[in-house]
């Protein structure tokens, strides 16, 4: 086995970089993927709840705050990681490779961190762009991957705990010069050298490396929050929604054409089954007497972007009550869109109470890319499971 | 601190083992292989053509920019950077949606070319206020002293 490392090895002498400096990074890090695991389980947890803990209605804002800040923190871990990554690059060479079983591990736990949370930042911004270059579903593999990387991430920082202290309380200015060669094993390392002087950083500072990332992280969350933050859409140069742009101020994710739904939709022959132990019908002319409810209910898709709007529907629980049901029914929503697995949805508590089927959105009756002529809304609750384009609806206890 | 690291040990094992577990038991393993794919290629890109990329061009500014000028000129490349990165698929796919989606329809090219502009010129008119104030005052005699000073 080679001893001495050969001539051609990467060396790397930038005093840039430092066990300072990555800790603080890895500390925000840590940070970001510690936020999008817990608003990734809770956004799981609108789609697959638990029956004896149905999803709240209050706030009617909860599901847009908490995907929001998912998607926007998603979008600046991508920056984040990057310079995370550049921080700590020389570590790729240290000499020998592999010392021993224990760091042979390490490093096979470090390339599934890295290789997990790269993809994971990579496919979610795609989902964002409903770009699927890949062939596996999305929100599967989004959610099990999140285990992968959140386990190896704690390994990792119990691995490089006494790294982390040091880094964290050293000062950025004056701590070691991460290189190659491991700090700790480096006795001419400045951090082992005792009291020297700083070393130095010509050209950029090391606070300046970490203010000038930070800054353009900010400009990435600034001038991309505006889908989510419906006052900062002027400001939304690199937001990839745009909800000034959808048909009534409401952009929508799945469009009528895309669903297939033209004809049915605007057949004079729609009605509305309401099955339960007293079922009945309603038709086209029997909605407009009835819809007399109004609510503010904002609609927060899980890819990030969210809009407040006003509706005015019927109310749900009032069919539902008709139907011989009561408020603590479950209760399927089914579209008559044909072939995609979100084409109906089951709603209970809180959300039943609180629940419109919307023949009008903005003061204006329902578009049909919106869900004409009878769509589900209901506050907390994931875009997709608004269902749309309406055809049954049945009490199921 | 011992405690600890065996706990986030243990811990992160447990976690990344479940969700290994239940990739293996959900994926079909066609898939599972495409994304085992696209995790080796994450790493090729990130570690062989990315991190080179900008340690080459770290290495090169260090060379051949001075190093008054060049942290202003760090700065502003760090920050146009990470916009890009961010800017560059959406440039792509740009017009790819349905109208009624409202998505990628904005002009990203021009909007990142606009970021970076408004980069270039806070940069640059830190590094004319570092140069005005380097510049010592003309003394009694002019101000060819000075100039040669430097």
């Amino acid at each position: 086995m080679l001893r001495q490392r050969p001539r051609w090895w990467p060396r790397f002498s930038s005093t840039l970089r430092s066990t300072a400096v990555t800790a603080r990074i890895g500390t925000a890090l840590g940070v970001a993927i510690s936020i999008l695991f817990v608003t990734g389980l809770l956004s799981h947890y609108q789609y697959e709840p638990w029956t004896w803990l149905p999803q709240p209605a209050k706030p009617v804002w909860g599901y847009r705050l908490t995907q929001g800040i998912h998607v926007a923190t998603g979008i600046a871990t991508i920056p984040l990681l990057l310079v995370k990554l550049w921080s700590v690059y020389p570590n790729l060479f240290r000499f020998p490779p592999i010392r021993s079983i224990q760091h042979a591990l390490e490093r096979i736990s470090l390339a599934i961190l890295v290789s997990t949370a790269l993809v994971q930042v990579i496919t979610g911004f795609l989902n964002v762009l409903n770009w699927y270059p890949f062939p596996w579903y999305f929100v599967t593999v989004h959610r099990f991957l999140a285990y992968v990387l959140v386990g190896s991430l704690l390994l990792h920082i119990g691995v490089k705990l006494p790294d982390i202290a040091y880094g964290l309380k050293a000062k950025v200015t004056d701590a070691d010069v991460l290189t190659e060669i491991p700090w700790n094993e480096n006795p001419s390392s400045h951090s082992n050298a005792g009291t020297l002087a700083a070393p130095r950083t010509p050209g950029i500072s090391r606070r300046g490396l970490l203010a000038a990332a930070g800054a353009g992280i900010g400009i990435v969350v600034v001038t991309s929050v505006g889908q989510t933050v419906t006052p900062l859409e002027p400001l939304g140069l690199l937001a990839p929604r745009q909800w000034t742009k959808g048909p009534q101020s409401v952009p929508v994710n799945r469009t009528a054409d895309q669903a297939r739904v033209f004809q049915a939709a605007t057949s004079a022959e729609w009605t509305l089954q309401v099955q339960g132990p007293r079922p009945y019908e309603l038709a086209l002319a029997d909605l407009e007497a009835r819809a007399v409810h109004e609510a503010r209910l904002p609609i927060n898709c899980v890819e990030g972007w969210s809009v407040g709007a006003s509706w005015r529907g019927l109310s749900l629980l009032e069919l539902v009550r008709q139907a011989g049901g009561t408020a603590d029914s479950r209760v399927l929503v089914q579209s008559f869109e044909e072939n995609w697995g979100f084409n109906h949805s089951f709603i209970e508590g809180p959300q039943l109470e609180a629940a419109l089927l919307a023949t009008h959105l903005n003061g204006q009756g329902l578009d049909l890319d919106h869900g004409y002529p009878l769509r589900l809304i209901a506050p907390n609750r994931a875009g997709v499971l608004n269902t749309k384009w309406l055809s049954r609806i049945e009490v199921l206890s | 601190m011992k405690a600890w690291r065996i706990i986030l040990a243990i811990a992160g094992i447990s976690l990344g083992l479940f969700g290994v577990f239940r990739l293996v038991t959900e994926i079909p393993a066609h898939n599972l292989l495409v994304l085992a794919l696209w995790m080796l290629a994450a790493l090729a890109i990130h570690d062989g053509v990315l991190s080179p990329a900008v340690v080459t061009v770290s290495s090169a500014l260090r060379r051949h920019v001075p190093d008054r000028g060049r942290r202003y000129l760090q700065i502003a490349l760090i920050m146009g950077a990470l916009i890009t990165v961010i800017a560059i698929p959406m440039i792509f796919l740009r017009g790819s949606q349905p109208a009624a989606k409202a998505l990628l329809l904005r002009n990203y090219g021009a909007n990142l070319s606009l970021l970076i502009g408004i980069i270039a010129v806070i940069t640059l008119s830190l590094y004319a206020v570092r140069v005005a104030r380097d510049r010592p005052p003309p003394s009694a005699h002019g101000t060819q002293t000075a100039a040669t000073k430097e």
